[in-house]
């Protein structure tokens, strides 16, 4: 039976009737068309799913569309501004920190949760606030180099 | 003034801002309206006979709009080569691996064909499986295929000069064995595809694939349809390396399914369907004879190796000859032979991936060369370098060098990794090692035999003037192939990058043979930059006979005409194109003569301004049988520094640092080549370090998940410094060549000689577990008593 | 990859949870951070009517220090439990268990109750709960019991916990002064691993004598449950508290307390070694931080 949840998403509110057996990941992909936020595995291990939820980032994957009732998500379409691209965003354009691009979105989520909590963060705080986002392309480096370029 | 204006520098990447925001379109994020989704019956037995399939309860359950099995797709037999095509899309009589395809279904809703194909009733009359090269070759083995005695897939048998006798002249002759594990390309975006029927019955396929040409020639032969009613379109893909380089099974089920049910369908697979299509790394078993003068001079390689090659050929055969062909570079070597067998078993199989066939031997050899070097007492670099090739050499089976920067990317990793200080002088537990590698820049020859182009450009002019559009059928899988080649186009045109706007990926707009074998850069970058020299010569053309100036005394460069000399009065073309402008606000008011004005007069005299630009390497090779693999226009090559620090109570093995050196030619675009460079690297520590598809006893993966196949994380990611060493390619365009495999060669060799370095013990199989290197270090304290 | 169709349940308090697990009975299971449920669901490893979502019950995510305890709710998050300066400073070891569990983005929603629960014998977060001493915390409809973590845990998945009941947290005594503790997990790479070993320590000495006054040694992955190394905890008791007394109880350990097995992630062979050596390791390290 159908669920009733209000949430936002990148500070819009919604009323959605969902079905108990379905993703947060599939919620956003299949139904909201918010594609943006991509799956590579379904099972939590590839990061690629990763969404903000109050405040923390989560594998959507792993979330029931049921349990964010009340909740507050963010993604990464609701990163852009009217002024533009989110300087995360320019920060990985700018540094190459993107090759194929499927686990970027993911990747950009974690990157905002880390530093929207800690401004300054070392390398090591770095390499483990991304260490849940895997990426088969870039070997990292130039990821690092994008937060890095971020610090405040 | 520089030579160039836009290549060479680090342009933002023209397809990042939509990835970085999301707007990037991948398969998945397609729907068509009245979609239907297809799931598939794949085996659960290593090895059986299908007695019956009743699909009867399938196609009455609600929402089931077709059933197929292999009486709808027939039994026309696919794969890479043709001359090994040994697959259908759905088994016939038997099946030969856990996952080989046997039905699909289209419904309503996922669920529904889900639930479907659990309906599907297949009996099966199990056969015994094989599955190791020792089973397989066993005296009486169950066979896979008919006419494959032994199970055997494939032999090459080569000799290049006399390799007894340059063994017989040797001082020091060293035998050593070395073996990986089968590997998976572990790349983010699973497979996925949707295809589509109009109704003039046209097919359109899109798949998340590398190779829209290949697919689309295959979909059309399966399905016996006219190829010119097959359009294969890529979106944005989620990296292949490799393994998305061949049609697969779900992408010619999916076409069947569309055929029947007229409407489009959608398929993906899920991870443990990755795993279970395979088509990766093989596993390989080298055995290599080496021997060297005392003066370090390598005098001949006596090279044997064994695949474990899965179910049916896929690459395979070009992979079994690749793995001989690719080894003797990048030294000076007379005389090399190469035995090599690639045997079928009841697994999934295997096909190529980045560095196609040539990575463990090169693992192998490399530790080999230290050994030598150790021997002798020389600085293991030396030995390379004297040994190295120069430009201008050929291989003993006939690779030429054409350009080779080898030399100085060893002397670039000498200095950057601080070689001279370190080797030799490092704590125990800590160790450097380093190793060299080169690489295709595209195959020299088609998967099929053909004289066709290798990739076709059209840069059109847009009729107003001022944007040229590039139309390129290659593929951009994250590479940075679409950035590179809207780089080339500019500066042929002589226009800022922002005026280039590029489509790629759709087999309608030309042939390309793909993102394969590191070709895109040279080949289709060489079509892209013919195609813009045409158009700018109809350009310039046109200019010509308006101005009444030789044509040779023109360019365009950075967005405008120049002159030699002095500049003829203009005024009247200018005037010209304002008239025809009336009311824009952009007026030109430039002292010089905009591309702008001048494509859209040039439009105005002789109608849309095309330019067409291919593509194909001259003959290349020798004539020996499988003198074809491994030729290519160029190679790229590299050298690697490791630094790394060994456990010595756990074996647990920690990178601290990789030095890089590649030279790709021609840098198109610094920060992308220096991206492929760092994620060959971290692929290579993948495979060095943890990676390792595991079979159970049925022969069912046992780590069909990227928890359990464990790809390199940030956390273990160590720095890698990337230093690009530019030479001048002239077989590449503006002397590019490649980047994207090359650099994955030294990699793993690098690590297992400063493995050695740091712990004195030599590992002849991958990964390099903590409990792999735990007990070859206890192996090494006994034999040498020590506690 | 699709969920199954199950009835999805969000009680507000402890009472209606049972409530509804009393009803639906083992048709229903319950939901912490879903981590690992919703994987096991996915790849239809385990099946459900009915998902009773603890998500909703404020009290089992909190966690809360007493003079001379800290509780511990079972829903508390891995992150929230590595962030709380009460773990920091009394339980460092429990903090890096939790700290190694799964993947950043994982430890924002699994829950050290659902750790407990899923009782495998590698879970990151048991043999700190061991050498720590927790009870666990258990409630049905009947009343509310607790168990000591060491004879919770039954077998690989297996537990003390009754099919009426709910885990609702852990209370931890806190360590004595002079005490120090510490884990080391030892798998494959360096971020989301399953360990082939993890070991904690703990060790209490008195400062005048060097002597140990007691010592508490937890072994992962060598058995099928997550076990005490009590031979090794004997040996090291009134020894002096040092280099060789740790490598001995690593040897005590490594051949006399463990049980391994061959499987796919390593050699029970390796695995007995590891446990001598990180044994010894955590020791070492436990000694140093008592000493602070």
């Amino acid at each position: 039976m159908k669920k009733i949840i209000h949430l936002t998403i990148n500070e819009l509110d919604h009323e959605i009737a969902v079905e108990p057996n379905k993703t947060l990941a599939d919620l956003l992909r299949y139904d909201l068309k918010l594609t943006g936020t991509k799956k590579g595995c379904d099972t939590g291990d590839c990061g690629a799913c990763t969404v903000i939820m109050n405040g923390d980032p989560v594998n959507s994957c792993l979330v029931l569309a049921v349990q964010t009732n009340g909740s507050r998500i963010e993604t990464v379409e609701g990163l852009s501004t009217d002024e533009g691209i989110h300087p995360i965003q320019k920060a990985f354009v700018e540094k190459g920190a993107i090759q194929c691009g499927y686990c970027t979105p993911g990747m950009i989520m974690s990157t905002k949760s880390l530093l929207d909590k800690n401004p300054n963060p070392s390398e090591q705080e770095i390499r483990e606030g991304i260490s849940g986002n895997l990426c088969r392309c870039t070997g990292y480096t130039k990821i690092f180099e994008a937060i890095e370029s971020l610090r405040s | 003034m520089k030579e160039f204006d836009i290549i060479s520098t680090r342009a933002n990447r023209i397809d990042t801002p939509d990835k970085a925001t999301g707007r990037a379109v991948f398969v998945d994020d397609i729907s068509r309206p009245g979609m239907l989704y297809g799931a598939l019956l794949q085996s659960p037995h290593a090895h059986a006979k299908i007695l019956s399939i009743d699909t009867s309860k399938a196609e009455k359950l609600k929402g089931v709009k077709a059933v197929i099995t292999s009486k709808d797709a027939g039994s026309i037999k696919y794969g890479v080569s043709p001359a090994r095509y040994d697959e259908t899309v759905f088994a016939i009589d038997k099946v030969r691996y856990v996952g080989d395809e046997i039905a699909a279904v289209a419904a309503e809703s996922l669920d529904i064909a889900l639930a479907a194909v659990d309906l599907i009733k297949v009996e099966y009359e199990i056969l015994p499986a094989v599955l190791t090269i020792e089973e397989a070759m066993k005296d009486g083995a169950p066979l896979l295929h008919e006419g494959s005695p032994k199970n055997l897939c494939a032999e090459v048998h080569q000799e290049f000069g006399n390799v007894e006798e340059g063994l017989k002249n040797s001082d020091i002759i060293i035998t050593t064995k070395m073996k990986n594990k089968r590997q998976d390309g572990a790349f983010i975006e699973m497979q996925g595809c949707i295809a589509e029927f109009d109704n003039l019955g046209v097919l359109t396929l899109t798949s998340s694939t590398q190779v829209p040409h290949y697919v689309q020639r295959t979909v059309a032969m399966v399905l016996g349809m006219d190829i010119g009613k097959v359009r294969v379109i890529k979106p944005y893909v989620g990296a292949g390396f490799g393994i998305k380089a061949s049609a697969n099974p779900m992408e010619l089920a999916c076409c069947i399914l569309a055929r029947k049910t007229k409407k489009p369908v959608k398929m993906n697979y899920t991870r443990d369907q990755v795993f279970m299509l395979a088509r990766a790394r093989h596993q390989f078993s080298h055995t290599i004879t080496t021997g060297a003068k005392k003066d370090g001079t390598l005098m001949a390689i006596k090279h044997e190796c064994w695949l474990d090659g899965g179910a049916y050929t896929s690459f395979g055969i070009a992979t079994v000859y690749y793995t001989g062909s690719l080894l003797g570079g990048p030294y000076k070597l007379d005389n090399m032979s190469y035995d090599g067998y690639r045997v079928y078993n009841n697994k999934p199989a295997c096909g190529a991936q980045r560095g196609h066939g040539a990575v463990i031997a090169r693992a192998a050899f490399e530790q080999q060369l230290d050994m030598i070097a150790e021997k002798i007492g020389m600085d293991p670099l030396e030995l390379r370098i004297k040994n190295m090739m120069e430009t201008g050499d050929t291989t003993c089976n006939d690779l030429n060098m054409s350009s080779f920067g080898m030399s100085e990317c060893i002397e670039a990793v000498r200095k950057g990794s601080g070689w001279d200080q370190k080797k030799g002088k490092m704590p125990k537990g800590k160790g450097i090692g380093m190793a060299c590698g080169f690489f295709v820049s595209g195959a020299g020859y088609p998967i099929y035999r053909s004289d066709t182009w290798h990739g076709t450009v059209i840069v059109k002019l847009t009729e107003d003037g001022g944007t040229a559009l590039v139309y390129t059928a290659s593929a951009e899988i994250g590479q940075g192939s679409d950035t590179a080649f809207a780089m080339i186009a500019a500066e042929t045109l002589g226009i800022p990058l922002e005026n280039v706007r590029l489509a790629s990926g759709d087999t309608d707009m030309g042939v390309d043979l793909g993102a394969y074998s590191s070709r895109q850069t040279l080949m289709t970058g060489h079509a892209t930059k013919d195609a813009a020299e045409h158009a700018k010569r109809q350009v310039l053309e046109v200019l010509a006979e308006q101005l009444k100036a030789p044509v040779e005394n023109m360019d365009i460069r950075n967005g405008f005409v120049e002159f030699k000399g002095a500049a003829p009065d203009f005024s009247e073309l200018r005037t010209r194109y304002i008239k025809e402008h009336r009311g824009w606000i952009d007026n030109p008011t430039s002292e010089k003569l905009s591309f702008k004005e001048a494509s859209r007069i040039a439009f105005l005299e002789r109608g849309s301004i095309v330019g067409t630009g291919k593509y194909k390497p001259h003959n290349l090779g020798g004539k020996f049988k499988g003198a074809a693999v491994g030729t290519s226009p160029a190679y790229g090559c590299s050298a690697q520094v490791a630094e790394v620090t060994v456990d010595m109570e756990t074996g647990q093995v920690t990178i601290d640092k990789i030095t890089d050196a590649h030279d790709c030619g021609k840098a198109i675009n610094l920060t992308s080549v220096e991206g492929q460079m760092q994620g060959s690297v971290s692929m290579g520590i993948g495979e060095a370090m943890h990676e390792e598809v595991i079979f159970d006893k049925q022969g069912r993966v046992l780590n069909h998940d990227l928890a359990e196949y464990k790809i390199v994380t940030s956390m273990d990611m160590p720095k890698v410094e990337a230093i690009v060493v530019e030479s001048d390619e002239p077989n590449g365009p503006y002397g590019a060549k490649e980047v994207g495999e090359g650099a994955i060669m030294p990699t793993i060799p690098a690590i297992l000689n400063a493995v050695y370095d740091a712990a004195g013990v030599r590992l002849n199989e991958l990964p390099l577990t903590p409990e792999r290197v735990y007990n070859a270090i206890q192996e090494y304290k006994e034999k040498n008593k020590i506690k | 990859m699709l969920l199954p169709k199950f009835e999805f349940h969000e009680p507000g308090s402890i009472k209606e949870a049972l409530e509804l697990k009393k009803k639906w009975g083992s048709t229903a299971r319950f939901l912490a951070g879903g981590t690992d449920l919703l994987v096991h669901l996915k790849k239809k490893i385990i099946t459900t009517d009915h998902i009773i979502s603890l998500q909703r019950i404020e009290s089992l995510a909190r966690i809360t220090a007493h003079p001379d305890f800290v509780e511990i709710g079972a829903c508390a998050t891995m992150a929230a439990i590595s962030e709380t300066p009460v773990i920091q400073a009394k339980f460092s070891a429990l903090k890096s268990g939790v700290d190694n569990i799964g993947t950043h983005l994982i430890r924002n929603r699994a829950t050290l109750g659902g750790n407990v629960c899923n009782a495998s014998p590698a879970g990151d977060s048991l043999p700190a709960l061991l050498i720590y001493k927790a009870l666990v915390l258990l409630e049905s409809l009947d009343g509310k019991r607790e168990v000591p973590i060491e004879e919770f845990f039954k077998g690989p998945g297996k537990t003390d916990m009754k099919a009426d009941e709910i885990l609702t947290g852990f209370r931890l005594p806190n360590p004595p002064v002079h005490s120090g503790a510490h884990y080391i997990q030892l798998g494959k790479r360096k971020s989301s691993e399953i360990n082939v070993v993890n070991v904690a320590s703990f060790l209490e000495f008195d400062p005048k004598t060097k002597k140990i006054i007691d010592a508490r040694i937890a072994l992962g992955s060598v058995a099928a449950t997550p076990i005490r190394s009590l031979k090794a905890e004997a040996l090291l008791k009134g020894k002096i508290a040092e280099e060789t007394s740790f490598y001995e109880a690593g040897e005590k350990a490594r051949f006399e307390d463990c049980k391994p097995i061959d499987d796919f992630r390593g050699s029970a062979a390796y695995r007995r070694a590891m446990v001598g050596v990180l044994t010894k390791r955590t020791l070492t390290t436990a000694f140093k931080l008592a000493g602070r």
